[in-house]
């Protein structure tokens, strides 16, 4: 198995080493530039898409953001664990993402708060300043600051959880955001019909959900981040019954660019789009379900 | 001294990227720095979406880590394999009026059974491309990418592997725009 990081960790790690005891022979070896060795001896990181790299792709033709959408900003203080902290943090923050994208710009505000609120709770306050919250308040007629000011937010909390070493709350924020980008995609559809390009865009989906289990799998001795894990492979399992073609690509880019890799083609069908959004929706129920309510 | 190390690396896509002219670009979230040993294969992996162009530079710290640093982009793709379970059950014998014997026979059985394995495809590399430390290209499909990297050394024996000076900075600057569409539109 590969070592696998969210953070500098295990590289800081060697330098840590380096401090002390006996320091290992060098080797007198020529310039080793053999790259794709031995699997154990790679060191990994993870990074995964923020949200709005999604929405700008869906934006043009998702019609209008509906509001009702959302995570109500009431339910912020009912989210005692920090399991339920971690991934409403990742849910608040996809919808602050996507209401800055969609210019619901009253809804911005409350969501940077709400958003702002919880990452208190989580010890990442840092990434939403006073000071941003007063350049938000004055871009709100400028969609495009908009976007620019709550892509910040979030990649400036990423930032943080990575450099505090907080791997299994990263990994369950970036989870909750996953289920939220795709609830917010698939309810895009159903309010605005299944054209193919976005069908297509749900199929693909497949592809960061897979990205984002295998960077999960990190922290799964984490109670937390097992559970979370487990109900993201049920999802997985579903599109594991989709086919996937994959065709060497045809033609030059548009652009003149190298093509990079095989075109790929992820077979949705419409049953198992209502199964995926069937499951979905009641993940997204069970994440988002205020925890006194659960409790009680 | 950890955290300070790690620190030390954090923004060096930022401070050290070659940044591309073309403004239509944009940086990418997933832009990521560390901490790399000579000689050690350090992997980026990042997801690459359907309808854009990328733009992937690599910067690093020569002194330390030597002048050239090894590239390549590998695809990881998760295919499924279909494997034949073979084991045996015991069934009740029956008579000749459908009941239990009371004795039971050894029956082979088979079950196809579904795994799935992580491959990985090469689909870029550096050391076939002039030891070039950036690439661009178009995304027709949305990928998992691994960025791999791995440094050969400076001269200074101290930075050999394993010597006490060993570990440097590398930057892996990512950049994308959406695929736009050059020459004249088809009427």
């Amino acid at each position: 198995m590969k070592v696998k990081v969210l953070t500098f960790s295990l590289l800081a790690g060697m330098v840590t080493a380096c401090g002390g005891g006996q320091e290992p022979v060098a080797e007198e070896k020529g310039p080793n530039l053999v790259i794709g060795g031995e699997e154990e001896s790679v060191a990994s990181l993870y990074q995964m898409p923020t949200p709005n790299e999604l929405f700008s792709l869906v934006r043009e033709m998702a019609g209008d953001g509906q509001k009702r959408l959302l995570n109500p900003v009431s339910n912020a203080d009912r989210y005692a664990s920090l399991k339920s902290r971690a991934l409403n943090f990742g849910i608040y923050s996809t919808d602050l993402v996507f209401a800055s994208y969609f210019k619901l710009n009253v809804e911005v505000v409350r969501y940077y708060l709400t958003t702002k609120k919880i990452a208190e709770s989580l010890g990442v306050v840092s990434a939403f300043s006073d000071a941003d919250f007063v350049r938000l308040e004055a871009n709100l007629t400028r969609g495009d600051s908009l976007e620019i000011i709550s892509n910040d937010a979030y990649a400036k909390a990423y930032s943080r959880l990575q450099d505090e070493q907080m791997g299994p709350t990263l990994a369950m924020v970036l989870a909750g955001g996953w289920v939220e980008s795709m609830h917010l995609l698939l309810s895009q559809i159903e309010a605005h019909g299944k054209g193919e390009v976005l069908m297509v865009r749900v199929g693909e989906q497949k592809v960061t959900l897979e990205h984002l289990i295998d960077m999960m799998a990190a922290h799964e001795s984490d109670a937390d981040v097992a559970a979370v894990m487990k109900d993201m492979i049920s999802i997985r399992d579903i599109y594991d019954q989709v086919d996937v073609k994959r065709v060497a690509h045809q033609g030059a880019s548009t652009s003149g660019r190298m093509v990079l890799g095989d075109d790929v083609r992820v077979e949705l069908t419409d049953e198992k789009y209502q199964t995926l959004k069937a499951a979905i929706d009641q993940l997204r129920a069970r994440m988002t379900a205020p925890e006194d309510k659960t409790n009680a | 001294m950890a955290a300070s190390a790690q620190y030390k690396c954090a923004d060096y896509h930022r401070m050290n990227g070659n940044i591309s002219n073309d403004k239509r670009f944009s940086i990418n979230g997933q832009s990521k720095s560390a901490m790399v040993q000579v000689g050690k294969e350090t992997e980026l992996n990042i997801v690459v979406y359907r309808g854009q162009d990328y733009r992937i530079s690599v910067s690093h710290d020569d002194k330390v880590l030597g002048e050239q640093m090894a590239i390549r982009l590998v695809e990881k793709v998760r295919v499924p394999t279909d494997e034949v379970v073979e084991g045996t059950t015991k069934e009740p014998v029956l008579d000749e009026d459908g009941k239990s014997t009371g004795t039971t026979l050894e029956v082979k059985t088979s079950e196809k059974k579904r795994n799935y394995k992580e491959e990985e495809k090469v689909l870029w590399d550096n050391t076939e491309h002039e030891m070039a430390n950036e690439i661009e290209f178009t995304c027709t499909a949305t990928k998992r990418i691994a960025v791999e990297v791995v440094a050969a050394g400076s001269n200074d024996p101290k930075a050999k592997k394993g010597g006490p000076n060993d570990i440097g900075c590398v930057g892996i600057l990512i950049e994308h725009m959406p695929t736009p569409t050059v020459g004249f539109e088809a009427q």
